[in-house]
């Protein structure tokens, strides 16, 4: 290799791999959720994470208010587009063979990103907010990484807090278990799915606000999140909720470490080398699960 | 009814065959093109139309057939003919390395594994830089043999057209149609299915190299963004849904109609095409997901193996 690789190298590298692979998790859990319910793969979750994003570009840029104060805003706003979209289409191919989802789900995807950049062009933008490091001995932590980092942990325990302890939640739960056994226990199937889908936007729009403040946005960067959230899905084992939490750290902590010994290129790989070799070897996800 | 369809066939074929003599460049490409989409669209079909297994990342193997042909004819000085032939094996190839393990994957997982697929090949043709030129690309030695790879792209179309019809109507066909319809039934009847879902998937996976390599030939210049890119799954995959999945002329026929639709009328929308496109694609999943022959199938007595 030839490169001399330092404990503080090591270091670093886990710091963010942990600190991505929170929003990582964040925003897949958003996925596994319309999963876990509905059995749908959302292909659009990573364009409803863009919008999210641009939704802060334009808070701060026409009101000049704190970016992470736009979460407010971001939050709501994609859950009631989330909403929207399970009522007038979504809900249609719950039952359908996925071929039906997926490709629906690509093309509200593939509408959304060029309405987008119709809209507001295909230009990087990006939030200048905050800039620069603490440093910490010898390692370096980008500042708008660690606050995302804290938004994105607070989100997802709120989120299992709610899953956990809520009416709503258990029936969300309730419903991802056993649609049918849900039903008949006086849970209003529909509604759920609608909730579930409408949560699921606000988490990825959330994850898109954060996004916003670290690195420069433009319409088409919600495939790779999409992505992400699928191996990270995969990787927790589908329908797994706090599956979906380690995977999202798992991916972080993968990614960084192979882009410490290869190519960046390279790191993208190795990520679906493992999406493939987990979905052969433990279908189920690392962490258990239920097989479909 | 059946006598007239054939002679109806035949003048086509007659027509599209003698069609470069009068042509324009422009007329030219824009049937290569279109043979191209009706080849990849029937491509998918024998997989995904028939099994019910989404090839989700299919334009892999036209990357990789794209890959194969250019690298054989620039660095190795091939003749284009038998390096796009060694594009389809370079196809089949990798379904076999893929195939072989990821066809146990159930439903959404092995369209999500196909996916990962793809990216996993765009990265390595950019990482192998001394092979392939990396993300700057790599050019073929100019050519111009827009003529013979019309008929090559045509054959290839009519080729995987007459392949499906063969495989419809055969005792292969109705095994595969089993497993899309029940596969643990399909098992139960004594069918092989993992090796007939093998079978299925290089033969889905050949014609795609083929015609990825021809491709590469046609435009002279490949990169990894522009031969694996998903748009081109999603196209020939709502191709062969618009005219039917399953069936033996409705890729082609979905094929033909929407690549005709884009060039008159989408290309009039600069900037909103791309809507426009998603809007087909949600008004055909959820509209008329059988396609137009399902519908025809469904209200007239068509033959099953149409």
């Amino acid at each position: 290799m030839g490169v001399i690789i330092t404990p503080a190298m090591v270091g670093q590298v886990v710091i963010s791999g942990l600190l991505a692979g929170a929003l990582y998790s964040m925003v897949a859990l958003g996925l596994a959720l319309i999963f876990g319910v509905m059995r749908v793969i959302n292909v659009a979750h990573g364009t409803i994470l863009m919008l999210g994003a641009y939704t802060t570009f334009w808070w701060f840029q026409l009101l000049g208010i704190n970016p992470y104060l736009s979460l407010l805003l971001s939050m709501p706003l994609m859950f009631l587009l989330g909403v929207f979209l399970q009522r007038s289409m979504v809900h249609r191919v719950v039952d359908a063979p996925e071929l039906s989802s997926l490709l629906l789900t690509f093309g509200i995807s593939i509408a959304l990103v060029n309405v987008t950049q119709y809209a507001f062009s295909s230009d990087v933008r990006s939030v200048e907010f905050l800039t620069g490091s603490f440093l910490v001995g010898p390692l370096a932590l980008s500042k708008s990484r660690l606050i995302s980092f804290a938004f994105a942990v607070g989100l997802t325990l709120f989120a299992f807090w709610f899953l956990q302890k809520t009416k709503l939640g258990k029936a969300i739960r309730a419903t991802s278990q056993s649609r049918e056994v849900a039903m008949v226990c006086g849970v209003n199937v529909q509604r759920i799915h609608l909730y579930a889908f409408g949560m699921a936007s606000a988490l990825a729009a959330a994850g898109g606000s954060l996004v916003a403040v670290i690195v420069a946005i433009q319409p088409e960067m919600g495939q790779v999140y999409t992505f992400k959230s699928f191996l990270v899905i995969v990787l927790g084992g589908a329908g797994n909720y706090p599956g979906a939490l380690l995977g999202g750290m798992l991916l972080g902590l993968v990614e960084q470490l192979s882009s410490l010994f290869l190519t960046t290129q390279v790191s993208e790989a190795v990520a679906y080398v493992l999406l493939v070799l987990v979905l052969l070897l433990r279908p189920t996800g690392l962490f258990g699960g239920r097989s479909t | 009814m059946k006598r007239a369809f054939i002679a109806a066939l035949g003048v086509l074929l007659v027509a599209l065959a003698l069609y470069p003599i009068t042509a324009t460049g422009y007329g030219i490409r824009f049937m290569l093109q279109l043979f191209m989409w009706v080849a990849l669209a029937q491509s998918w079909n024998l997989i995904s139309g028939l099994t019910g297994y989404v090839s989700f990342g299919h334009v892999a193997f036209f990357g990789t057939g794209a890959y194969a042909t250019g690298i054989l004819v620039a660095t190795h000085g091939w003749h284009w003919m038998p390096a796009s032939l060694m594009g389809g094996v370079a196809g089949a190839i990798l379904a076999l390395i893929i195939g072989y393990p990821c066809l146990r994957l159930k439903g959404p997982y092995f369209a999500i594994s196909m996916l990962g697929l793809n990216e996993v090949m765009r990265v390595l043709v950019s990482y192998f830089e001394g092979l392939t030129g990396g993300g700057s690309g790599l050019s073929l030695p100019a050519l111009h043999a827009s003529v013979p790879i019309y008929y090559a792209t045509g054959l290839a179309a009519v080729a995987v057209t007459a392949t499906a019809f063969l495989i419809i109507t055969s005792r292969f066909g109705l095994r595969l149609m089993t497993i899309r319809e029940d596969e643990v039934a399909a098992e139960a009847m004594g069918i092989d299915t993992a090796r007939y879902k093998l079978y299925a998937f290089l033969l889905s996976a050949f014609v795609p190299g083929v015609v990825g390599g021809l491709q590469a030939r046609d435009q002279g210049y490949i990169e990894p963004m522009a031969v694996f890119p998903l748009l081109t799954t999603i196209t020939m995959i709502v191709m062969a849904l618009f005219g039917g999945k399953g069936t033996v002329w409705g890729p082609a026929l979905g094929a033909v109609t929407l690549f005709v639709f884009q060039e008159l009328v989408w290309a009039r929308f600069l900037y909103l095409h791309q809507v426009l496109f998603g809007a087909i694609i949600i008004v055909v999943v959820l509209l008329m997901p059988r396609g137009i022959l399902g519908i025809l199938q469904q209200r007239y007595q068509l033959p099953r193996t149409i």
